[in-house]
């Protein structure tokens, strides 16, 4: 009696698996957001992800789920079920875990349906700090060693990345580094002269940069932005640091590994429309996102590439806490 | 001219008015329950008003907030589990009012001071925004964590009985506050690695279970008693009641607007702080504090819902949350297309005096909704036990799981529970535990980012402190309420005062 039930209940559950991927999706998604509310993956995914409801025809149901810098949140859907019900709607953090010490499990755990946008990287100063651009500064921190007040975020985070760079091209920099939680914690810092300098992304720092209440001091980036024409890029103070550019924070939308292909394919599908529509190219646009709203290989390749690069220059930054030799992360090859 | 147009926007669309009204009234109830919280509604938000229009999404949200800072002190007065940790100095001497059978006196007070005090933030926000910001801007981190010790030195007055079991308990909460990875390093603290331990413990776990649970244990010894009556003559309090702690409501409304306005602390610290100052300057309540005294009802939730209009002023004229809640408005408006900033007020000054106006609008809605219904509110409490304790235990395991939807959270919640049960029985307060839990990062973060920017020096930290006037200021205050809680202070007040009272 008890094999008949079991066998009629595991007839269903394979009956509506098989049917599942053709109706998808049957029933609410969950999108569980890695950081918490307020924060700019949060507001990215609340902005998007309605469109993408629109096209898919279901409902997807977010939440923040914060803590132990993303890693709770990814954590929570890798133990889902890989039906394409679980959606992790991240930032590039994860990809950094393995090296820094902080899980075990990565993006490669997952299939990205969409990497939406990527930011780019700028260094301000407080409005009262003694110079005016990134070749003052390096003046400065060479007349005044242990002097300047950087403000970081933690092991890992942009301000992190973009310090390491500093430090593989410049030599290494004698500044006081000071910690925050979050970008936006050490912006208000530095407008109230806690800090001198922080290399924040740029949509943070924008609106500030536009009222006077921050020091634009370079652009890491290959090209001027946009959205601040005038402000300088730091390859035309030093021309190394095209070797570690374009680099820059991102966003992107997950499922667990082993989700079948045509649940993938349509949510992936309903991500790329919903990057089109036009609120949400204003959005990113407003806070200086490049969008790229890629997925499958492409995204999958941009990743590995990503990975790569992020890992290698902290491990050389000496920052890291296990090589990434030791997870198969190869060097990238020599430019 | 334009400012004043826009000033009355809600008041001249009737969907606006009851867009606000509909968030208040829904934030009350919101506010209510424990583990609901008014920055989980505001984020559900965000996408439930996406295709709508900016302003009736601010609308809603700002009824929300209102109505939902209010509300945590309804769970307070009526169980003794405070709705948000916003409302834990209301439950002191609320909760013991209803216990007397004077729910209805103590909702009535709470809601008038509310209002009063949400009144003052706005005022605060609506006309002296750009130099709160700038003063708020000034605090350094080793201002933060001065601010912290003054919180910590609040542990004397959450203490009812000895003052070591206070300490003891305060050091507890601290203790609390440090378990996880700390965020500014990620390094393990206190976790014997435990995965559990990694995310740190739930402040509002520990909250629930120790106000909440333990409750419950203890009133399960008196199952059998007969259930208080509450007298229900008079909600309302009598203008005489308010005129008389009007004064009162002024001082801590201030504390509560620039505590608000400060990013990094919020209400819950707030009314912390003015529940001190309350304490301090009462020279006769009627009743003792903690006893349900009327003053430890008005201190903080003046201080809290002043709290909201502070939360503002950061938002709207530099683009930086106040709190959480405000965290997430900023959000909202990216997302319909503004851009929240130091240069939003020159831009679009017609938002600024937009939410001064919903803002306004949302506390005259909290006043209407607060004084109605009380009296159905105040049976509750009049429930008899065998039902009432099965309730706050489900009201309890409810709210806890739904703070971050962990079924982790609950077990700690009724951890923290039997224990607080215990502390509880052996005369331990737990006051003092939530103040530790709340100023642990406060404190630690703070402390740490001061002393890394003057490059461990300890000389160059306090140089820092006796060159800046606010430092100054805050470190004279930290010194003067230390010594006046030893014995010191009466030893010096006898000698110096001694011989003026002998004469007299």
């Amino acid at each position: 009696m008890k094999k008949t039930v079991f066998g009629a209940v595991s007839a269903l559950v394979l009956g509506m698996s098989g049917a599942m991927a053709q109706d998808y999706p049957t029933k609410e998604i969950q999108g569980i957001i890695q950081w918490g509310a307020g924060g700019s993956t949060d507001t990215v995914m609340r902005s998007v992800t309605p469109h993408a409801e629109d096209v898919l025809g279901g409902t997807i149901v977010m939440q923040n789920m914060t803590g132990g810098v993303g890693a709770i949140a990814l954590n929570h859907v890798a133990g889902q079920k890989a039906d394409g019900y679980s959606l992790l709607m991240g930032a590039e953090n994860p990809l950094l875990y393995k090296v820094m010490g902080l899980g075990d499990k990565d993006y490669t755990d997952f299939t990205p349906i969409s990497i939406l946008a990527l930011g780019t990287p700028i260094l301000v100063a407080s409005p009262d700090a003694p110079f005016d651009d990134y070749a003052g500064m390096m003046d400065y921190i060479n007349e005044h060693p242990g002097e300047l007040r950087m403000g970081a975020t933690g092991p890992g985070g942009l301000p992190s990345v973009v310090t390491a760079m500093m430090n593989t091209v410049e030599g290494d920099l004698d500044v006081i580094s000071v910690p925050y939680d979050g970008d936006g914690p050490a912006l208000t810092a530095l407008q109230g002269n806690a800090i001198d300098v922080m290399p924040a992304v740029l949509g943070a720092a924008i609106e500030g940069i536009r009222a006077g209440k921050m020091k634009p001091l370079a652009v890491f980036d290959l090209d001027a932005n946009d959205k601040l024409p005038d402000a300088p890029i730091v390859t035309s103070f030093n021309a190394d640091y095209s070797d570690y550019l374009p680099w820059g924070p991102f966003f992107g939308v997950f499922v667990k590994k082993g989700t079948p292909d045509d649940v993938v394919t349509k949510l992936s599908a309903a991500y790329a429309e919903a990057a089109k529509s036009p609120d949400f190219v204003e959005l990113m646009d407003n806070r200086g996102f490049s969008m790229l709203a890629i997925s499958g290989d492409e995204a999958e390749a941009f990743l590995n590439k990503w990975q790569q690069n992020t890992a290698w220059l902290l491990d050389d930054a000496g920052l890291t806490k296990k090589s990434p030799e030791d997870f198969g992360i190869m060097r990238p090859a020599e430019k | 001219m334009d400012a004043f147009m826009a000033f009355l926007t809600v008041f001249s669309h009737p969907e606006l008015l009851l867009l606000v009204g509909v968030g208040t009234f829904a934030g009350v109830y919101v506010g209510a329950i424990p583990g609901l919280s008014v920055t989980m509604a505001v984020s559900i938000l965000i996408s439930f008003t996406f295709s709508w229009d900016v302003l009736p999404a601010i609308s809603l949200m700002i009824g929300i907030y209102m109505g939902g800072v209010y509300g945590g002190s309804r769970t307070a007065i009526l169980l003794n589990i405070p709705g948000a940790p916003s409302a834990i100095a209301t439950a002191l001497d609320g909760f013991p009012m209803a216990k007397r059978g004077e729910a209805g006196t103590a909702i009535g007070v709470t809601t008038v001071m509310s209002f009063i005090g949400g009144f003052i933030g706005i005022g605060v926000l609506a006309l002296a925004a750009p130099f709160v910001s700038d003063f708020a801007l000034t605090f350094q981190p080793r201002d933060y964590m001065l601010l912290a010790i003054l919180g910590v030195l609040l542990v004397g007055s959450l203490s009812s009985g000895s003052l070591l079991k206070g300490i003891f308990a305060g050091a507890l909460g601290i203790a609390i506050g440090a378990v996880g990875r700390d965020p500014l390093t990620f390094t393990s603290r206190f976790t014997f690695d435990l995965s559990i331990m990694e995310s740190g413990i739930s402040f509002i776990a520990v909250m629930i279970g120790m106000f909440g649970v333990s409750e419950a244990l203890l009133q399960l010894q008196h199952v059998n008693k007969a259930s208080i009556r509450q007298k229900i003559s008079r909600i309302v309090p009598s203008l005489k009641t308010v005129r008389k702690h009007l004064p009162l409501s002024m001082q801590t409304s201030t504390i509560g607007v620039i505590i608000g306005a400060l990013p990094g602390t919020g209400g819950d610290i707030a009314a912390l702080m003015a529940y001190d100052h309350a304490k301090r300057v009462t020279k006769n309540p009627e009743r003792p504090f903690g006893d349900g005294a009327i003053e430890g009802l008005v201190a903080p939730e003046t201080a809290n819902n002043a709290a909201v209009g502070g939360a503002f002023i950061p938002m709207m004229t530099l683009g930086i949350p106040g709190d959480a809640v405000t965290a997430i408005m900023i959000g909202a408006l990216y997302i319909h297309g503004l851009n929240p900033g130091p240069m939003l007020m020159v831009d679009q000054p017609d938002m600024f005096w937009f939410i001064v106006g919903a803002l306004i609008t949302a506390n005259f809605f909290m006043l209407l909704f607060g004084l109605t219904g009380i009296r159905l509110f105040t049976k509750i409490v009049e429930m008899p036990r065998s039902v009432l304790i099965p309730l706050i235990m489900l009201l309890s395991i409810v709210g806890a799981y739904a703070v971050n939807n962990s079924i982790t959270d609950v077990y700690w919640m009724l951890g923290f529970g039997f224990f607080g049960y215990f502390m509880r029985h052996y005369g331990y307060p737990l006051g003092p535990v939530i103040l530790g839990v709340i100023l642990s990062r406060l404190l630690d973060d703070n402390w740490r980012r001061a002393i890394i920017s003057e490059r461990e020096d300890l000389g160059r930290f306090f140089y820092g402190i006796v060159t800046s006037p606010l430092s100054l200021t805050l470190f004279i205050a930290v010194l003067l309420i230390f010594v006046s809680q030893t014995p010191i202070w009466s030893w010096g007040k006898a000698k110096l005062f001694g011989r003026k009272q002998g004469q007299s």
